[in-house]
């Protein structure tokens, strides 16, 4: 038996060793059997001229569009006259970590997909290379007005530009509004909570709730609702103060009151400090929750993953006091691909990357609904998106793109934990933002002081001029 | 045979095993001892900083907090692992019909995806519909939904979770030993008219004595360490009611990500608290050893 | 529950007997369902829409959603996923029951100096565990051994972890007499021969159990090839490409597609069960009969 059992083994072995042989002979050159979700290589169809290839490795966490971007990919391979192949490989929600892998161990894509939250880590790693030598006057007209310092130009370079880019909105059930007798969404966080107090007490027999937020993330249920309260409110979305370049946590924390009152009202939706964001996004299809803040991906999930049959809309989020003293911040726009420096075939990388923002593209990335453009000469002609509820999302005239917040690593709680202990059991509110702002200015002069963050302060800093 | 034939033999036996655990044991150990006396976010520079790691680690609530959470979790998994999947091993190791399924049916749950099962789980637990919930209010059990996943219940279900997930691992470790238990000891004592009490005690017990030490030290440790089904239910939430060492650790290295600002990875803080939890559960297993050691002496 | 059977045991009486024997089986019964019950939902989760899925509530689908195993098996490149998973198990799974046999038979059987110091070192790298931090300087190296881009960089890594295999086959070597493959070696048997020969078969039950421990451990990895393939997808392990099915054509989980992908995944976990369990039984089956 032990023979036989060996021999089973030996043989597992040596077929497991010779194909993994195999396998690791064909890495690069051989394109993938199949097209998967993690990877896809897409390989040029005519047989080149026999030159030497450029094999261009473009890197992205983006999953939505990538079916499209894959379709376009082909596109390029198939008519570049350059003899450039793009490798798309999409990544997942590890990107900037596998960023930082690959370019410390010599396995640095040519092309990056860049968000403007990461862009500024980038260049401070040295990841990425200057576009100046590259731009024509023609893209610097079209892009001129969206090009911003922080987001696009670091030192007075230029690292990427504009594509696309996400608005946030209060996602509301227009059929419990109704019920509830509630004839507009609300303009204020005073009305948000009462809101949320009326539907809960007409509803909550039936397992029906005013207000929910996927808590179980405290700093991402935030980022998509607070920062945009507090940036239509004049104030930066991440507790950083333009104006004195500090962070002051100080408004934030009126926003976190309100949430606090809506808890103790019972407003929100039980087993909210646990929820995901999928969960709840199931339950808002079937008619559960009254209202809650996100992205404009909203629409496609909802026409993709939870078909509903309730009457939905999304409206522009609550401010402090019902004044709209800034503007609705446009988040992870004004970046898309950027080069990386370790690029040995950076002119090739710019072809690809030139006719990613050309006209036709940038403009069929919006009208399919991937993002909301950000480029003014697109925007201006594209067609809307055909999804249902996104005319709720669309780009108005109080969406702006905002600067960049200075990127920090404080010691302790982020403000997402730090807040959401003290709206699930209370405290002092005075002594938790204090603290915050401490912490994390802390942070910022040590990051400073190491070189790895510039701020200016901004007396003259207006939202409302956004 | 020459004493250096028998040496080579002996190094020729050893020396995988040497240099692996010497490259990568030992070495990311002394990495560790280095690291914590550095600020390093994994790129640029590295500054020596003497022990401010350690002063921070001291002054951290947060990390003591999962320290605290770290005992309860390990001691409600022990708790409940250990006396049923013994249990269950001594019971499949009898005769019994239908005892291979049974042993199948229970080894599932230890190869099902933590990830995957954590969301099944959630369905079971959640607040607003889930299962249990459902079950308790229709038969009048509870007038309100109790909060599983809440403050006050989490650490309690994510103990079942990950108990659940446990018990077949080691029934089956318990079976191995169990196994390796002569037969014929059985049959004298019966015929001796030893009931399956008496031969439990007086036969069971103290053959699997040093197999058992051995799987309760891998217990506790496995236990300690486990956070993977606690990442993927509350993420150490609410409010870090959940939060274990390993996981607080996992953090600070893989900081989750959001749509605002990126934060940086903390390898310096990281190797500090990582020798703190290495002191930590260094010193429990160890304190297990030396408490355990009689059961080692049975033969 | 114990004292019920002990009670049953005691005593010749019939009545007490059974009474034993319904516990034991009402003890079984419970601890099987609650086992079941997270499996089956797995299962009838994997046929549903993600709406109804997430929506929670339903143990059974309303309409049934075969094309899910499509879906999943399609958009994972399962096959490929699969493929590499089993590699890295199996090579993880070899290495590491050899190394670990191979120090566990000369420590057992051989006195050497620095021996304790050895039992020390192993037992310190069960002990020490620094967690996800030691991630890096293991990356480190392997990037310097040029071992970062193919699956033998997280092989290494799982066979360095070998402490509590060593541990489980020496309990388990202690047990076997030695005066058999002493016996063996005044025939003239080499020591290697002897460990081939002999002690590596009767060490069955222990390579078994641990084996089928090392395996799992490997096909469950996930923070290992994580880190190792983030940048090489095509190398992704199916725990990894499974996290990554979350993602899809929207920015919402396919939860459903996970399910799918997961039930697909233990098929070859219980393969590899039956056949480490019988591997075990049969020792102990052949050893009642003998």
């Amino acid at each position: 038996m032990w023979k036989k059992a060996l021999g089973i083994g030996l043989v597992t072995v040596m077929a497991a060793s010779t194909a993994a042989c195999g396998n690791s002979n064909s890495n690069d050159k051989e394109s993938a059997p199949a097209t998967s979700t993690a990877s896809a290589t897409t390989s040029a169809s005519p047989s080149a001229p026999s030159g030497e290839k450029k094999v261009i490795a473009y890197w992205t966490d983006d999953r939505h569009d990538q079916e499209y971007i894959k379709q376009v990919i082909d596109e390029f391979n198939a008519n570049n006259t350059d003899n450039i192949e793009v490798e798309l490989t999409v990544l997942s929600e590890n990107y900037n970590q596998s960023v930082d892998i690959a370019f410390s161990s010599n396995q640095a894509p040519d092309l990056l997909r860049l968000k403007s939250a990461n862009t500024g880590t980038f260049v401070k790693k040295g990841y990425l290379a200057p576009l100046d030598e590259y731009m024509t006057d023609e893209l610097k007209a079209k892009f001129s007005s969206v090009i911003l310092n922080d987001v696009n130009v670091f030192g007075g370079k230029l690292y990427s530009l504009p594509n696309s880019g996400l608005t946030l909105r209060l996602v509301y059930n227009k059929d419990l509004f109704q019920q509830a007798g509630i004839a507009n969404p609300p303009k204020s966080l005073q009305e948000m909570v009462d809101d949320a107090k009326k539907i809960t007490e007409m509803g909550k027999k039936d397992g029906v709730y005013g207000f929910a937020l996927n808590f179980k993330n405290p700093k991402s249920a935030f980022e998509r609702s607070v920062r945009e309260i507090l940036s239509l409110s004049g104030y930066q979305g991440l507790g950083f103060d333009f104006k004195t370049g500090q962070f002051d946590f100080g408004p934030y924390s009126q926003v976190i009151e309100y949430f606090k009152q809506m808890q103790d009202d019972g407003s929100i939706i039980p087993g909210a400090e646990t929820l995901d964001i999928d969960p709840m996004r199931a339950q808002f299809a079937a008619g559960k929750i009254g209202m809650y803040l996100s992205f404009s991906t909203e629409p496609g999930v909802y026409k993709d993953q939870f078909p509903t049959t309730i009457n939905w809309g999304g409206a522009l989020a609550p401010t402090l006091d019902g004044q709209i003293k800034g503007t609705s911040e446009i988040v992870s726009a004004g970046t898309w691909l950027g080069i990386s420096d370790k690029s040995k075939n950076k002119d090739a990388a710019w072809k690809f990357m030139e006719y990613m923002h050309q006209d036709s593209i940038l403009t069929a990335y919006h009208e399919k609904g991937f993002g909301i453009s950000v480029v003014p000469s697109i925007a201006a002609k594209a067609k809307q998106p055909d999804i249902a509820g996104m005319e709720g999302f669309l780009v108005g005239e109080n969406d702006s793109l905002w600067p960049a917040a200075p990127s920090v690593t404080p010691e302790g709680a982020n403000y997402g934990d730090a807040f959401f202990k003290y709206v699930l059991s209370g405290g002092n509110l005075q002594d938790i933002t204090a603290d915050l702002n401490a912490r994390y200015n802390d942070a910022l002069s040590k990051a400073v002081a190491k070189g790895d963050v510039t701020v200016t302060p901004d007396p003259a800093f207006d939202p409302g001029k956004l | 045979m020459t004493r250096w034939g028998k040496w080579r033999e002996n190094s020729l036996f050893l020396l995988p095993s040497v240099a692996l655990t010497l490259a990568l044991g030992i070495y990311p150990l002394a990495w560790v001892l280095r690291y914590m006396f550095y600020e390093y976010a994994g790129y640029g520079q590295e500054t020596f900083i003497g022990l401010d790691n350690f002063e921070r680690l001291w002054r951290d609530d947060d990390f003591w907090a999962s320290v605290r959470n770290t005992f309860v979790f390990a001691g409600g998994k022990l708790l409940l692992t250990i006396p049923v999947s013994l249990l269950l091993a001594v019971i499949l190791n009898g005769k019994l019909r239908g005892k291979h399924v049974l042993r199948a049916v229970f080894f599932m749950p230890t190869v099902i995806s933590t990830a995957v099962i954590a969301v099944v789980f959630y369905i079971i637990f959640n607040s607003y519909n889930g299962m249990i919930n459902q079950l308790l209010l229709t038969n009048g059990a509870i007038a309100e939904p109790i909060a599983w996943l809440g403050p006050k219940f989490a650490m309690l279900t994510v103990i079942i979770v990950a108990a659940w997930g446990a018990i077949g691992n080691y029934m089956l470790l318990f079976l191995a030993g169990l196994q390796s238990i002569p037969h014929d000891l059985y049959e004298s004592a019966s015929i001796d008219g030893a009931g399956p009490a008496r031969r439990f005690w007086s036969i069971t017990v103290p053959m699997l004595g040093p197999v058992m030490q051995i799987i309760i030290m891998l217990a506790i440790i496995a236990s300690l360490k486990g956070y993977e089904s606690i990442m993927v239910m509350t993420e150490g939430g609410p409010i870090g009611k959940t939060e274990v060492m390993y996981l607080y650790l996992y953090k600070l290295l893989f900081p989750i990500a959001g749509s605002g600002t990126p934060v940086d990875q903390q390898f310096g803080y990281g190797s500090a608290v990582g020798f703190a939890t290495a002191l930590i559960v260094g010193v429990i297993t160890a304190a297990y050893y030396y408490m355990s050691r009689k059961m080692n002496k049975v033969y | 529950m114990r004292e019920h059977t002990l009670k049953g045991g005691r005593s010749a009486t019939r009545l007490p007997v059974i009474a034993g024997k319904v516990i034991v089986w009402l003890f079984l019964a419970a601890v099987a369902v609650v086992t079941v019950f997270p499996i089956l939902m797995t299962v009838t989760g994997s046929l549903m829409t993600n709406a109804e899925l997430l929506g929670g509530g339903n143990i059974l689908p309303k309409s049934w959603q075969f094309g899910n195993y499509a879906d999943a098996w399609r958009q994972s490149n399962f096959a490929r996923f699969t493929w590499n998973s089993v590699f890295l198990s199996v090579m993880a799974t070899v290495g590491t029951l050899l190394v670990a046999a191979m120090a566990a038979y000369v420590v057992d059987r051989r006195s050497f100096p620095g021996k304790s110091l050895y039992i020390g070192l192993q037992a310190s790298t069960m002990f020490i565990s620094m967690g996800a931090i030691v991630l890096r300087p293991q990356f480190d190296l392997m990037v310097k051994l040029g071992l970062n881009t193919s699956l033998w960089g997280v092989i290494l890594i799982l066979m360095s972890a070998h402490a509590s295999t060593f541990f489980i086959l020496l309990s388990f070597l202690k047990a076997i007499p030695r005066e058999i493959d002493e016996s063996a070696m005044m025939d003239g048997a080499s020591f290697t021969r002897s460990f081939y020969r002999i002690i590596l078969p009767l060490l069955a039950p222990g390579l078994g159990v641990s084996g089928l421990f090392a395996f799992r451990h490997a096909w469950n990895e996930y923070i290992l090839p994580l880190v190792f393939t983030m940048t090489n997808p095509k190398l992704q392990t199916l725990t990894v490409g499974l996290a990554n099915l979350r993602y899809g054509s929207s920015a919402a989980m396919q939860t459903n597609l996970m399910m799918a992908g997961a039930c697909l995944s233990i098929v070859p976990m219980l393969i590899v069960y039956v056949l480490a369990n019988r591997t075990f039984m049969q020792v102990t089956a052949g050893s009642i009969k003998g």
